[in-house]
């Protein structure tokens, strides 16, 4: 950060300050400074444990984020295309009317838009603005961490051809399946935020005005694709905020929280399931690479929180359900989160009762 | 302004991944096998902050399409913490896990049977290594596969890691550790061998050095285990890479 920027700010803070409705950038200098002015302090002054702590977080914070960033960015770019590209009347036509084969097939569309837990998110919203039926979407962003060709390869090539790469990919498309059922329940409006809805019908003109897709249809397919990458630069901007403070958090439990408290907890049939659970939860690791570490634990832990840890860590993690808020209600995001928490848990103490039966 | 500033920190992003990616440092955070990953974002970001400039300028010409449905204007808290990775990344001097993350987390030190086990794909090839060649986890996976520390009596080995210590060693005693990362450091897990040297207490906690001696069996917290007897350490400067990947 430069030096000289406390004598350029004062100005504008002082206009903040004096006028509370103004120009927010003055606000926004005084944070920049203010963090600026602890980061500096904590990084280069502090000493002992404190300082540990911080290089720590620090490290944590950023590998989460670097790992995940790549795939937002993707997931935005999608999403941009999406909005330039595809028709509504296309999406209306290709999603079935039914409700059981239009959960099936949000469950099953990760095959068509592979993306990871972080990408899947731009990619719902965008969808959503389409007009893609609620349930759809939802069904959609639940199993398409795990069901689509990328993350199917890497649990291959670390689990192998078995039962657990079957039963990633069924339970994934089951839980997320019954999931979108519910949700045939829920109204849009009740369920998403105003900015996730589609257009307003009733301003149907300005829609097609505001359509991307119609409105630059004349448009040179070059500059068509600069405008998706400026669609995908706001998505990423809108989205990567609930990324940061998600692994902000998930960065302060592992700083702050021993793993090992976790892991010795216990190795019974149903807390084992909640431990590795709560650990993917915490861990908010990419579900294109977490079947590798989730080997490293197959020895020392049960079948079925292995699966557990598997299936409930691309839905729902830290970082992906404080990205949920950037597309849902809260109340919707907090079904989003129980409901595959209950069902992944439920599935993994069968599976154990059921292997030691 | 808005759009100007979210530009710039799309650039921004950019430029960071490129300066980690470009100086190597990438690997304090994520595994080797995500670099490309890395480069290919940090050209997305840069195309996207282009597309991003050129296609805003354009929207905001006509004044009758002035509603901004979802193209929502970022508060001064949003564009704080939009700027966050980008001062930590900046502010903070890049280092990799040290020994003050191992307290929050189990370490694999060798003990049969009871760690959790790591099985790399490629065993077979591993087992083909020259002692000298293999590094701490190669040592650990070949202790849990042998299952009798008295196997390793007499073997030589060479290995790199950090100083680590707690409550648990005794005055000539310290484990040289890495830390395994598989995605990125968030699952970052440590490994590491015990190493017996009179003058071990002269060694500085996070220290890397060069380990060469000998092992022995011995027992570490109640537990039999091959311990390293170290006939030379030299203190050496953190690899390039300082983690193992699984």
């Amino acid at each position: 950060m430069k030096l000289e920027q406390p004598d350029q700010a004062q100005p504008e803070v002082q206009t903040a300050v004096s006028s509370p409705g103004a120009h927010p950038y003055g606000r926004l200098l005084l944070a920049l400074l203010l963090v600026t002015a602890v980061i500096l302090a904590l990084a280069r002054f502090a000493t002992g444990p404190l300082a540990d702590r911080f290089h720590t977080f620090t490290t944590i914070f950023l590998g989460i984020f670097i790992e995940a960033a790549p795939f937002l960015l993707a997931g935005s770019v999608v999403s941009g295309l999406i909005e330039v590209f595809v028709d509504r009347d296309i999406l209306a036509r290709l999603v079935p009317r039914r409700a059981a084969a239009a959960a099936l097939t949000g469950a099953l569309l990760g095959f068509a838009f592979p993306v990871c837990e972080c990408g899947v998110v731009p990619v719902t919203r965008r969808l959503y603005h389409k007009g893609l039926p609620l349930s759809v979407g939802v069904a959609f962003l639940l199993a398409a961490p795990v069901v689509n060709p990328i993350v199917i390869l890497s649990t291959y090539a670390a689990f192998g051809w078995g039962p657990v790469l079957i039963g990633r990919v069924v339970f994934s498309v089951l839980i997320a399946f019954i999931a979108g059922l519910l949700f045939t329940l829920a109204t849009p409006e009740e369920a998403l935020r105003p900015t996730s809805q589609e257009h307003d019908h009733a301003h149907h003109e300005e829609e097609e005005a505001c359509d991307l897709a119609l409105a630059e249809k004349k448009g040179k397919a070059y500059g068509r694709f600069w405008q998706a990458l400026a669609v995908g630069g706001d998505d990423f901007m809108d989205m990567v905020r609930y990324l940061i403070v998600g692994s902000l958090l998930a960065a302060g439990m592992q700083t702050l929280v021993p793993q090992s408290t976790l892991l010795a907890l216990g190795s019974g049939p149903a807390l084992s399931v909640v431990i590795m659970m709560a650990l993917a939860f915490v861990l908010s690791i990419c579900s294109t690479v977490d079947a590798f570490l989730a080997l490293s634990f197959a020895n020392s832990f049960t079948t079925g929180s292995i699966m557990a840890f598997l299936v409930f860590g691309p839905m729902v993690d830290i970082k992906s359900s404080l990205m949920f808020l950037g597309v849902f209600r809260k109340r919707t995001v907090l079904y989003l989160i129980l409901l595959p928490m209950a069902l992944s848990l439920l599935m993994g103490v069968v599976m154990n009762m059921l292997a030691a039966w | 302004m808005n759009r100007l500033i979210k530009t710039l920190i799309l650039f921004l992003l950019g430029a960071f991944l490129f300066m980690r990616v470009g100086d190597g440092t990438v690997l304090y955070y994520i595994n080797q096998r995500f670099v490309l990953l890395t480069w290919l974002a940090a050209g997305g970001f840069v195309l996207v902050a282009a597309g991003y400039f050129l296609h805003s300028g354009r929207q905001e010409q006509p004044p009758t399409h002035a509603h901004n449905h979802d193209h929502g204007e970022l508060s001064w808290l949003g564009l704080t913490i939009v700027a966050l990775p980008l001062l930590l990344g900046w502010l903070v001097p890049p280092r990799p896990l040290g020994a003050a993350a191992i307290g929050n987390r189990e370490i694999n030190v060798g003990s049969l049977g009871t760690l959790s086990s790591v099985a790399p794909p490629d065993a077979g090839s591993v087992m083909g290594l020259v002692a000298g060649e293999k590094n701490i986890l190669d040592w650990l996976n070949a202790f849990q596969r042998q299952g009798d520390p008295a196997v390793f009596n007499g073997q030589a080995a060479h290995v790199i890691g950090f100083v680590y210590r707690d409550g648990r060693f005794a005055q000539d005693t310290f484990m040289v550790a890495r830390f395994t990362v598989s995605c990125c450091v968030a699952d970052a897990a440590p490994v590491g061998l015990i190493v017996q040297w009179p003058e071990a207490a002269n060694l500085p906690t996070d220290q890397w050095v060069e380990v060469t001696g000998h092992f022995v069996v011995g027992s570490f917290n109640g537990e039999q285990l091959p311990i390293l007897l170290a006939d030379e350490i030299t203190p050496t400067e953190p690899p390039a890479q300082p983690y193992l990947y699984l």
